[in-house]
This record gives structure tokens, sequence and C-alpha cells, in this order.
């Protein structure tokens, strides 16, 4: 069996999947890939299932030789990657031999990026998927030292490349008002709904925090509710008045009360909001969060038909710079996030 | 609807372009838990195409869908009728609900805090172990970590505060009380509450055929033990004994 051996890798690293679901009930978040449409690229690249597994990447990779032939697709925030030595481009897929050294640097755009092999990897399935949850304590949690199987030796798609969608780039986020919008004032929401906001750096998988111009964000009467769910997407108001976007490794539930939520599609963009990107949120009807959702999803059902054949395999080539391997530029009709 | 109770009405609210909340109140009561515990069973009947997921709490029920499979307004005139139906907060608990019996050992290095919780008491400690065990207390939610139960409600006596400063660390099983609360977790967890004793029982078993034991509504009695039965305790010989 071919596979990845890990040399060094970040402490933040997961293994990473659709995530699970039904077990919000229980205590257990859904998990799964932070951005879901860069899982989806990946798994377009490889021609891999909807439930494989990728190496999931926070601002920094790792050092990783092949074990046996083995073809990888890269996709989500850009970081920079060296394919033993020489610098690669990202959203593509293409084959290592045995021994090859790829090592995946810092992130240069956004911040989660995605290391596929075809056939996904072989990692423990917990509760129906392969997602490592850390603070839940189950999952695989990839250190130097292992190797991490891969499902397939072979892809049909051969070196394939995707176009960088236009989400990533994103500073206008979509929210709608939620079930404790009423504990804030309507000057505190009015505010809220006009500031621009400044991405942080803290951040993990749980969630980010982002600071809005107007200042604090609070709620006089919404201190004294008892906990209830919490949804993927929910805006917290913790006890210091910064807004928290609550993301796949949230808590279950919590009683901090929370002024808004996110829009599904425009969850990836807010995982891949790198401090200090500058951004501003709109309030918008359910028909438009529903029409954007059901776009997001035509988007990812299309990716496959996107994927088009590198110019020439990175393995093959001798001075990489001299080529444009992955197309920087926007066509215009990749998935919009406005 | 006329009432003879405080609680209510009902409120839909949005949450999210996928989600409805059904909130029958904004504290914990166990007659606003029994009516989400109620509610949901009533609701999963409808068996409507397109719900996701649901998740009761304390105070409300959280419906998750998808919106391409599943109409909004559909959902939300299901959920109006539904709760036209009956005064949800008059109702009984669950009739299958199972009842379990969870060794614990009260006090000693298992149970740390008890003398200051005796303290805020005003009792002895023996008086908190009588006070805690052997009464019925009710699954009111499942969260904050995998399967960590909310167990309600305890006399007003226990009505003290959590902690203003964090334990980084109380083991699965920590029997753990505030706010006339008790909390049972499946795993370490960093907490505010006190911890007046620890159960070999583990409600959380990722591998196990059943993964997580307790369910919301489910009656829950702690009764005293020694450190050596809970040291030669097997959770395989529990749930074969025990018939919940």
């Amino acid at each position: 069996m071919s596979g990845f051996e890990i040399l060094s890798i970040a402490p933040n690293a997961t293994i990473q999947d659709r995530g699970r679901s039904g077990y919000l009930r229980f205590g257990v978040t859904g998990g799964g890939a932070m951005d879901v449409y860069a899982l989806a690229e990946g798994q377009a690249l490889l021609g891999n299932g909807p439930d494989d597994a990728a190496l999931e990447f926070a601002a920094y990779g790792g050092r990783f030789c092949a074990r046996g032939r083995l073809w990888v697709a890269l996709s989500g925030g850009d970081m920079r990657t060296t394919l033993n030595g020489t610098p690669v481009g990202w959203r593509c897929a293409f084959q290592l031999e045995d021994g090859d050294i790829l090592d995946v640097g810092a992130a240069t755009q956004g911040v989660y990026g995605y290391l596929h092999v075809a056939g996904g990897f072989q990692t423990q399935v917990v509760l129906g998927a392969r997602a490592t949850h850390p603070g839940a304590g189950f999952g695989h949690v990839p250190e130097a030292g292992q190797v991490l199987e891969a499902g397939r030796e072979t892809s049909e798609q051969g070196a394939v490349t995707l176009p960088t969608p236009r989400y990533l780039l994103g500073r206008e986020i979509r929210m709608m008002w939620g079930p404790q919008s009423h504990y804030f004032s309507d000057e505190m929401r009015a505010d809220f709904a006009g500031s621009t906001f400044t991405a942080t750096s803290t951040r993990d998988r749980m969630g980010v925090r982002v600071l809005p111009d107007m200042g604090d964000v609070y709620s006089d009467a919404g201190l004294s509710i008892a906990s209830d769910a919490i949804n993927l997407g929910d805006i917290q108001i913790p006890g210091d008045h910064i807004p928290a976007i609550l993301l796949a490794d949230r808590g279950s539930s919590g009683g901090y009360p929370r002024i808004a939520t996110v829009i599904g599609a425009d969850l990836p963009a807010v995982a891949q909001m790198a401090a200090p990107r500058r951004f501003t949120m709109a309030v918008v009807s359910r028909a438009e969060a529903v029409q954007a959702w059901a776009k997001l999803q035509s988007e990812l059902a299309a990716l496959p038909k996107k994927v088009t054949p590198l110019v020439r395999d990175p393995r093959e080539m001798r001075d990489l710079l001299a080529y444009n391997l992955v197309d920087g530029m926007l066509r215009g009709d990749e998935y919009d996030n406005g | 609807m006329t009432t003879a109770h405080k609680f209510g009405p009902p409120v839909l609210r949005v949450a999210g372009d996928m989600g409805l909340l059904v909130e029958f109140g904004t504290a914990y009561d166990p007659a606003i838990n029994t009516a989400v515990i109620e509610f949901e069973l009533a609701f999963q009947r409808l068996a409507l195409d397109g719900v996701i997921e649901t998740v009761p709490t304390f105070r409300s029920l959280l419906i998750s869908f998808d919106p391409l499979t599943l109409d909004y307004e559909r959902l939300y005139d299901a959920c109006t009728t539904l709760l036209a139906h009956t005064d949800w907060y008059t109702l009984p608990p669950p009739e299958n609900r199972r009842r379990w019996v969870l060794p614990t050992v009260y006090g000693g290095a298992r149970g740390g805090d008890i003398a200051e919780v005796a303290d805020l008491m005003g009792v002895r400690e023996d008086q908190v172990i009588d006070s805690h065990s052997g009464l019925p207390l009710t699954v009111a939610m499942l969260g904050f970590s995998p399967g960590l139960a909310y167990l309600g409600q305890l006399p007003e006596l226990w009505d003290f505060p959590r902690r203003t400063t964090i334990n980084p660390g109380v083991p699965a099983g920590a029997v753990l009380v505030a706010v006339r609360q008790t909390v049972l977790p499946c795993v370490e967890i960093p907490t505010g509450w006190r911890q007046i004793g620890q159960t070999p029982f583990r409600a959380f078993n990722a591998l196990a055929a059943q993964p997580f034991l307790l369910a919301p509504g489910d009656e829950v009695v702690f009764e005293p033990v020694s450190d050596a039965y809970f040291d030669a305790f097997s959770m395989d010989d529990y749930l074969r004994r025990a018939s919940p």
C-alpha cells in the first residue's frame, strides 16, 4: 500500500472529511473540513468520493515523503510548496514516485490548505467520519513518523488543475438575524450590520474572532439565558464583547448571546479570511441565502467538469518557475461570492 | 390557548438559513425541558423529508434542515400545527425513558470539592451525600463535550453558583454540581463546576455499537459505593446486568 510518511507537520494539522451528522444532540459538533469548497476541489482533482479524507493545514503544512507511487492534490488556501526542492503550483493534482519529498510551507493566501491523496487517507472512522476532533478526543492526530495510507495508487484524472475560486478573495459576508438577535437593541444591530470588520489571528477550528469598527458589541438582556444549541456560523458575543464566528469544531451548546448567523454559502469564505482581512457583513433574506446555498451546491457538483490538464506534469519539469502552472487569473464564472 | 401555568407560549425563531428553533422558554425548568423532549418525539414522528437533525436542550429544540429539500414555510407550518395540538408544558416525562443507577464514590480523592460544597450548603459532608444520592434526577440535555449530561433538578439548597475560576481538567465520570444541577462529563474537561464524586460509569464510548447511553428525559440515580467497588467496576458487566 502506498502513502505519505510524515517527516514533520504543523501541530494544528488534522485529518478532515465531510464531518459528522446527527450527533449534535449528543454534544458532538459536525467537524469536517473548515472549507468544504476546498475539500470538493481535491475530490474533483483526484476523482475521489465525497467521503474521502484529506490532511487539513492551518497556515502552515509540513514535510512529507512518498512511500510507493502516489497521486496527490493540493487545494484550498495557497501554500508555498516544493516537490524535491522545486516549487510546484497549487490547486492541482500530480503523481509522486517512491521517495519524492513534498514540502508544504506557509500559506500565501487564505488560512486552510489541503493535501489529498487518491482514495483519501485511510485513518480510523469514528462516529461515521474520519474528521479529527482534538477537543472531543477522537479521530486520527497526524504526527511526525507516521505513515498515512492512501486509498488508491492511481488517479484516472491524470495531472490536472482547477481555476482559482473567487471566494478566497471575499470581502462581504452574508448573514441572517437569528434566534437571539432580539437581545440586542435595534441600534446595536443596525451598527453591526453597517460596520466594517477586521479578521483577527485569534482563530482555530472552533471559530474566528472579528473586530468591528463600531467597537464593543453587547446585549443587556441576554446574559441570563440558559444554554441551547449553537448553529454553524452563529456570531457569538462573549463577555469581552468581541464577536466570534463559530465554525466546525465549536461547542455544541452555549449561553452567550448570539447576534446573527452567517449563511451556509459563505462559511468557506469566513474560514479562509486571514488576518487582517477587512470585510463587511450584509443582512440578506432567506430567499437570497437559500439561492446562494443552491448556487454553491451546483458549483461543487460542477467542479469535476472544470478540471483541466496541467500544461506539463510537475515531476517531469526541470524548471517549473518558467511555466505558469496554475492560472491565477479569475475567469469570472467561478464560484461567485457576491 | 388558556393555561393554568406560567410557561409559554412556545416561539418559533429563525436560526440561519438551515435552522428553525422551537423555543419553549429562556431558562431551565423541568416543565420547559419536558415540553422540549415530548415535542421532539412528536416532531420526529412527522418524519419530514429534509430534516437533517434535531437538537433538544434545556429550553428549546433546534431543527436543522436542508433548505433545498424542505421548504422553510412548510417546516414552520408543520411546527405551528404540532404546537397547537396540546399544552406541551403539562405533559409527563416520556414513558419509554430509561432509568440508570450510577455507582458513585463521594468525597475523598474522587470528590475533592465536597467540603467546599458542604460549606456552601451549610450542612455536613454526609448530608451532602444523602441529599445528592438516592434522588431521581433527569437528563435535561447533552452538550459541551461528547455525551456530557446536564441533570436536573436538585433541591434549592444546591442553588450556589459555579466557580469564577476554571479547573483545567476534571476526569471522565466526575460528578459536578452547581445551580441545582449535576454535570456528568464523559471525557476530561476544563470546568468551573465543583466535583463531589466520581462514577466509573461511562456514558460515551466512540467505538461501541451504541456510543451514547444517556438520552434527554432519562432518569439517573447516583448510588454511593466504595473506592474498592469503583476500582473493580466493569462497564461490560454493568451493561449485561442493567436492563434500564
